[in-house]
């Protein structure tokens, strides 16, 4: 009777059943705090994330071996207990329904069909032969990637020119961090970013140009939060960014005519005589070349050029001065440019003149974009010989030869063609067959309808990727199913030079195989190339690395296996061998004034600005500026548009941002279709009427797959990477979609 | 065919072995990595709320940067569904000015913890509870029976429906980590330290909530006096204007509610219309009223049938009286479950004496044929005197069921609107059922003079119907772009096409067949009058319907400054 009662009351009133018992919580353990009961694990492990070149460490709460959740690591240097949505998400893409889980072969009916390993193996081997049987070892080529660890790209790189006899390979690096490596191999005699995180903490002002940290880079913001010095923050960005908004002082100058706005600075400071002549004799050359340069640069004709006006160039300069550590950091808006080494450079020349660079909270600081672009800068043997080397340097080639115990014949003496020249490589004939790996040309490539255009011309393209469904894949004669973060392990090198570890905490699907894994059997299926056979393991790969490195500046042969960077949660390069372990686990370069050039001393660059490829005119009277959308999209999304939590934070369709002045004038009502026109192509855009982006400019995020149909392909002359964020466009004005025709 | 290597097979193999993490895993355990105290610790109270007092969220908007992390680091660390969120960060944006430059704010969002909360007051099972010492609104995920209607009471779309459990959820602040000492997830996800929870006084937050709201487009704070605190030292830039102030998109259709309310609807307005017609032509009853009656009383019992449909955990509907005290839904279910009892009595037992069974079962218990003659005049008197209780009885439930959405405080539910609505649909298809009746109970139905009188009034409720429903195009031309230029936009926009329908049908079954019919008269044979006047009924239920879609869709939900462009909701 009792029990019916009960049951009864249960019926009518129930607090505390099933469905409550689904979100119940309890300690974690393991210094998590509360995690709820269903993923309580049993065990946890650090892994550093792999989305973009902060390099979180992120807690893989682990149950039987498994990843089942994660949370942020509180005691990582790098991020200190947070994540922007993509890190926390890191796992979910792993278990997408598009996941490539077999290889895929193209049928002769045209179909991609499912193949064996062997199968694909075979087709591997014969179609890279055939070309090369026909057009020679340089008719094939690799695009590699910054989002696979540093072993693979070692690898990779290793077997591509060593074993494969490829000549040409590059990465999608090219297109975020090719301008930095060149600004930095010119003024600094090597690809050395001198900071460490901290510097954002310990800086009393702050320069952020090009780039919308808030949004690109939410970790490296929260450091900059933590600063205590109530520092001044400058950005330059055309647009009214988040960051804009965060900072304390916002100049909104013309696109694309930052370079007029450096020299313009420098010019102040050279005539004010707010110089650190005494560091500048000693550390800098060039300095008497420059001062001639700067002369014409006058605040009035810098105002004329950048829109700002000459107070706040006066201003600035002057809050240069007065900073006692002034700190310079730029990303994509300066990258990504027709003129971007020089830029990067001319910021480079005003830490150096007011000899702001290491010393705390000061230097020229480059923001890497993805999480291994540093890994494959220095170790994807494209641009350089392993290790930062040079493959013209007959004393670099024997050097590498020896460590790898390959013959030095096998070294090509040239570097690679960048990515731009493989592509148009593709239209002479030169190119014949491409290998991708873990990249979406078809969608990211500036002036995508080319792009396409280009690799369906190939006889031969293999795309190496986590799923099927990426653009790139969809042209691919075979496709490689890869495993991806979490599910291999590596290591990656963050914008602060740390490596750190990735884990493999979660099974890959069907029979997709690490990157690692995959190298090595096209190693086997091609024959004859024993000197792979050593790296068993990433980390045997990694030894070599380090034994690679050793004697340059990037030296890291005192880091003697995962071990020691899973216990120093994260290395700084360099460490050399020998050398004691760093106490302090945040450090940055130049502390000693002493650089990577011959004469130990910075070189002071620059050049005549030149005028935007594809200026405005009365036909395409608009400014099209792209760039991140949103922190919960990561480029081309195939990532981070597998977790249902992430795509709730942005809009699905693509939208433009317009200024009402122009919006008005084109009589665009805000929601309105639009469709976005350049000479290249168009796209169909929502439109966002606001403020945040200037008038005479439009704003589209790079996530959309339309976008880069709109972009010129431009490229710096020095560092060949694409200048995404300036091409001229037209709207037209449709109507509202949802209202029927009348 | 192929290459075949041993190798590929190891590598399968191995690339499935997960035990080398172990060899980290085991580093982690022994706590030789140690894990000092996050940076959070300071944002929460150092002391329990004391009386008067409540926990709230405090957001810090100037170091609110729309990182959104908070949005999915709630989502992980509270174990949520992938596609759930307890938060969510919209975008206000403004500028001009002197200075002439574009602004924006970004702003994260959770339950507000109210000290009115809408959610609990609608809740018709008493699946909410503010709790007395920390004001938390927490949500009984047991007790839950899926109804969503607390998703509608919410001025800020806080709750948030499972289809897999059946159930909405919502955030609790994280009552028992709070509990614990320990951060809320929010909190402890955001890397800008944006979030805290801080202690307010309660009549502090009662004399903000009567004027304004939280921020910028938010919902008016006197609905149900939110006690989050948004708080910027910024001056002089505003960025006023939530990035999606222009959006709109159709509502879910809410399709058994549709079937309920027209139902219900339909079946009171026989009821309430043979009261007053009987009162009218002096207690003579219609010819076909207990027709009529009948199919009122079945139509309401279909539509009662239909409403668990709407529950996601149908089983469960019985709980639904609990939240009478203050819950209109509540009210609706009891209301319209008695009504419906009540009204099939009174249609039923004049009509029991033509079951044969019940003249079979008479016959067993040995009433004879004089017996059973008075039982038939017995009933038909008892259900002559239930029809105007039953008026009575429907039309609380059709107040109930008009109230249930104009406290919603939607603009485009309010009072008018909503009753004019559903009395008008009670009226419109009373009358169509009750002139529809009379033509098929007496062959020359019109010439009886109450069947005129319906159609009449058929016309002469469809005329007032279309009406009042056409005056929301008019915030077409509204220079605010508010919640009824949202739903005037909607009709003419994406539901065109469905309220092209609904008023054809409204117009052809409501006004032109029966103005044919009252013009023809009795002329035109009865066949055809059947025929028209099935054809009119049949049109003004198609009309109705649409009508009560159209209500659900194009409404304007309340909500929170959100962001730009569609967001997926899957």
């Amino acid at each position: 009777m009792k029990k019916l009662l009960t049951t009864a009351k249960t019926l009518l009133l129930n607090r505390e059943g099933t469905l409550t018992r689904e979100l119940l919580r309890e300690p974690g353990g393991f210094g998590l705090g509360q995690v709820p009961s269903r993923l309580k694990p049993d065990a946890t492990t650090t892994a550093v994330c792999g989305f973009c070149s902060t390099g979180c460490g992120l807690d893989v709460h682990l149950k039987n071996g498994q990843a089942i959740n994660l949370s942020p690591s509180k005691d990582y240097s790098v991020n200190l207990g947070m994540a922007c949505p993509k890190g926390w998400e890191a796992l979910t893409p792993l278990a997408a329904p598009d996941r490539a889980t077999h290889p895929l072969l193209r049928n002769s009916a045209g179909q991609l069909e499912r193949v064996s390993w062997s199968a694909a193996l075979e087709a591997f081997v014969r179609g890279m032969r055939a070309v090369q049987a026909k057009h020679g070892p340089e008719a094939c080529a690799f695009i590699s990637t910054g989002q696979i660890p540093t072993e693979e790209m070692f690898l990779l790189g290793t077997l591509a020119k060593f074993g494969l006899g490829m000549v040409h390979g590059d990465g999608n690096t090219r297109q975020c961090m090719a301008t930095a490596v060149t600004a930095y191999k010119q003024s600094f005699g090597f690809d050395a970013p001198p900071y460490t995180y901290a510097d954002f903490e310990e800086s009393d002002v702050l320069f952020f140009v090009g780039s919308n940290l808030c949004i690109a880079h939410p970790i490296m913001w929260e450091r900059v939060c933590q600063n205590p010095n109530k520092p001044e923050i400058v950005v330059i960005d055309p647009r009214r960014t988040e960051t804009a908004v965060a900072a304390t002082r916002h100049l909104a100058l013309a696109p694309k005519s930052d370079l007029w706005l450096f020299y313009g600075l420098a010019h102040i400071l050279l005539r004010e005589g707010w110089i650190d002549r005494e560091f500048v004799a000693a550390h800098v050359s060039g300095l008497e070349e420059l001062e001639a340069a700067m002369q014409a640069y006058t605040p009035e004709r810098v105002a004329k050029e950048t829109g700002l006006s000459v107070t706040v160039l006066e201003e600035t300069a002057a809050l240069i001065h007065r900073g006692k550590r002034v700190s310079f950091w730029w990303t994509m808006g300066v990258n990504q440019s027709h003129e971007g080494v020089r830029v990067a450079q001319a910021l480079i020349n005003l830490a150096l003149l007011t000899g702001n660079i290491g010393r705390p909270g000061t230097g020229a600081n480059s923001i890497t974009g993805q999480c291994n672009a540093m890994g494959s800068r220095l170790f994807s043997n494209t641009t350089n010989l392993l290790g930062g080397h040079a493959f013209e340097s007959p004393k670099d080639r024997a050097k590498i030869a020896g460590i790898l115990g390959v013959d030095e014949r096998r070294i090509p003496r040239e570097p690679s063609l960048a990515y731009d020249q493989i592509l148009a490589g593709i239209r002479t004939g030169e190119i014949r067959a491409l290998w991708v790996i873990a990249t979406n040309t078809s969608h990211s490539w500036i002036h995508q309808s080319e792009a396409r255009e280009l690799l369906s011309q190939l006889d031969f393209l293999v795309v190496q990727d986590m799923y099927h469904s990426t653009e790139t894949a969809a042209q691919a004669h075979l496709v490689l199913p890869a495993a991806g973060w979490g599910e291999k392990e590596g290591t990656f090198i963050n914008s602060e030079r740390r490596i750190g570890l990735l884990k493999k905490v979660s099974r890959a699907p069907g029979e997709a195989l690490a990157d690692f894994y995959i190298f090595k059997l096209v190693a086997e299926a091609w024959g004859g190339l024993d000197f792979l056979r050593r790296f068993d393991t990433p980390e045997d790969a990694f030894h070599a690395m380090a034994a690679c490195s050793r004697g340059q500046p990037c030296d890291i042969s005192g880091i003697k296996g995962y071990d020691m960077l899973e216990s120093g949660r994260g290395i700084q390069w360099p460490l050399p061998e020998g050398a004691e372990v760093p106490r302090r686990s945040e450090r940055r370069l130049f502390e000693d004034g002493a650089f990577f050039t011959p004469d130990r001393k910075a070189r002071l660059i620059f050049e005549e600005p030149r005028p935007m490829p594809e200026p405005t005119d009365a036909e395409y009277p608009l400014m099209l500026l792209t760039g991140r959308g949103t922190s919960a999209q990561w480029h081309t999304q195939t990532r981070t548009a597998k977790s249902d939590v992430l795509r709730k934070l942005y809009s699905e369709e693509p939208y433009v941002e317009i200024n009402p002045e122009d919006a008005a004038r084109l009589g665009i009502a805000s929601d309105d279709w639009v469709t976005i026109e350049s000479r290249r192509g168009t796209m169909r855009a929502r439109a966002f009427i606001t403020r945040i982006v200037a008038k005479g400019q439009l704003f589209v995020p790079m996530h959309y797959a339309t976008t880069n149909q709109l972009t010129y392909p431009a490229v710096d002359p020095y560092s060949r990477q694409p200048s995404y964020k300036a091409s001229a466009v037209r709207l037209r004005a449709e109507r509202r979609t949802e209202r029927p025709p009348a | 065919m192929g290459i075949k290597l041993p190798l590929i097979q190891e590598y399968l193999q191995k690339q499935q072995d997960l035990r080398a993490v172990t060899r980290f895993a085991a580093l982690h355990d022994e706590g030789s990595v140690c894990a000092p105290n996050g940076v959070y610790e300071a944002q929460i109270p150092l002391s329990a709320p004391g009386p008067g007092q409540q926990y709230a969220f405090r957001v810090d908007l100037d170091a609110c940067t729309g990182c959104k992390a908070c949005v999915v680091g709630c989502n992980r660390l509270n174990g949520l569904d992938g596609d759930e969120a307890w938060r969510a960060v919209g975008t206000l944006h403004g500028g001009g000015g002197r200075a002439n430059r574009g602004m924006q704010q970004t702003i994260t969002t959770a339950c507000h913890h109210c000290l009115d909360p809408g959610c609990m007051k609608g809740c018709p099972v008493g699946a909410y509870e503010k709790d007395p010492k920390t004001g938390i609104v927490r949500h009984l995920d047991d007790q839950c029976i899926g109804c969503q209607y607390c998703t509608l009471t919410c001025p800020y779309e806080v709750p948030q429906y499972n289809e897999r459990l059946g159930i909405v959820r919502k955030c609790d602040m994280c009552t028992d980590r709070l509990g614990a000492g320990e951060a809320p997830a929010c909190v402890q996800s955001c890397p800008n330290g944006a979030i805290a929870i801080t202690l307010v006084d309660v009549p502090d937050v009662r004399a903000k909530a009567e004027t304004g709201a939280l921020v910028p487009g938010a919902p008016e704070s006197r609905l149900t006096a939110p006690t989050t605190i948004y708080h910027t030292k910024r001056e002089g830039e505003a960025a006023t204007l939530p990035a999606d102030y222009y959006a709109y998109t159709p509502a879910d259709p809410h399709l058994p509610l549709v079937v309920l309310l027209v139902l219900s609807q339909l079946s009171v307005g026989v009821f309430v219309l043979e009261t007053l017609l009987g009162l009218l032509l002096g207690g003579a009853t219609l010819p076909g009223a207990p027709i009529a009656l009948l199919v009122g009383a079945l139509s309401g019992m279909l539509g009662l049938m239909a409403a668990p449909l709407h529950l996601g955990r149908p089983l469960y509907a019985f709980r639904a009286f609990i939240g009478f005290r203050t819950s209109w839904m509540s009210r609706e279910a009891v209301f319209l479950g008695l009504y419906g009892g009540l009204a099939l009595a009174a249609a039923g037992l004049p009509l029991a004496l033509d079951v044969p069974l019940a003249v079979e079962l008479a016959g067993k218990v040995g009433l004879d044929r004089p017996g059973l003659d008075q039982l038939a005049r017995d009933l038909e008197g008892i259900g002559r005197m239930l029809v105007p209780a039953s008026a009575l009885l429907g039309t609380v439930a059709v107040v109930c069921s008009a109230m249930l959405y104009v406290v919603t405080g939607r603009r485009f539910w309010g009072g008018w609107t909503t009753h004019s609505r559903f009395f008008g649909t009670a009226l419109l298809l009373g009358s169509a059922v009750l002139a529809c009746a009379a033509i098929f109970a007496a062959p020359k139905g019109l010439e009886a003079g109450s069947a005129k009188l319906a159609f009449g009034l058929l016309i002469g409720a469809t005329l007032f119907k279309l009406g009042a429903e056409s005056t929301i195009i008019q915030h077409q031309d509204d220079t605010e772009r508010g919640e009824l230029w949202r739903s005037a936009e909607l009709i003419t926009g994406p539901l065109f096409n469905m309220s092209t329908v609904r008023t054809t049908a409204g117009v052809l079954g409501g006004i032109a067949l029966p103005g044919l019919l009252l013009v023809s008269g009795d002329s035109a044979g009865p066949t055809a009058l059947r025929g028209l006047a099935v054809a009119s009924l049949g049109l003004c239920l198609v009309g109705e319907f649409l009508e009560r879609v159209l209500f659900f869709m194009a409404v304007a939900p309340l909500r929170m400054p959100g962001g730009f462009g569609k967001v997926s909701r899957a």
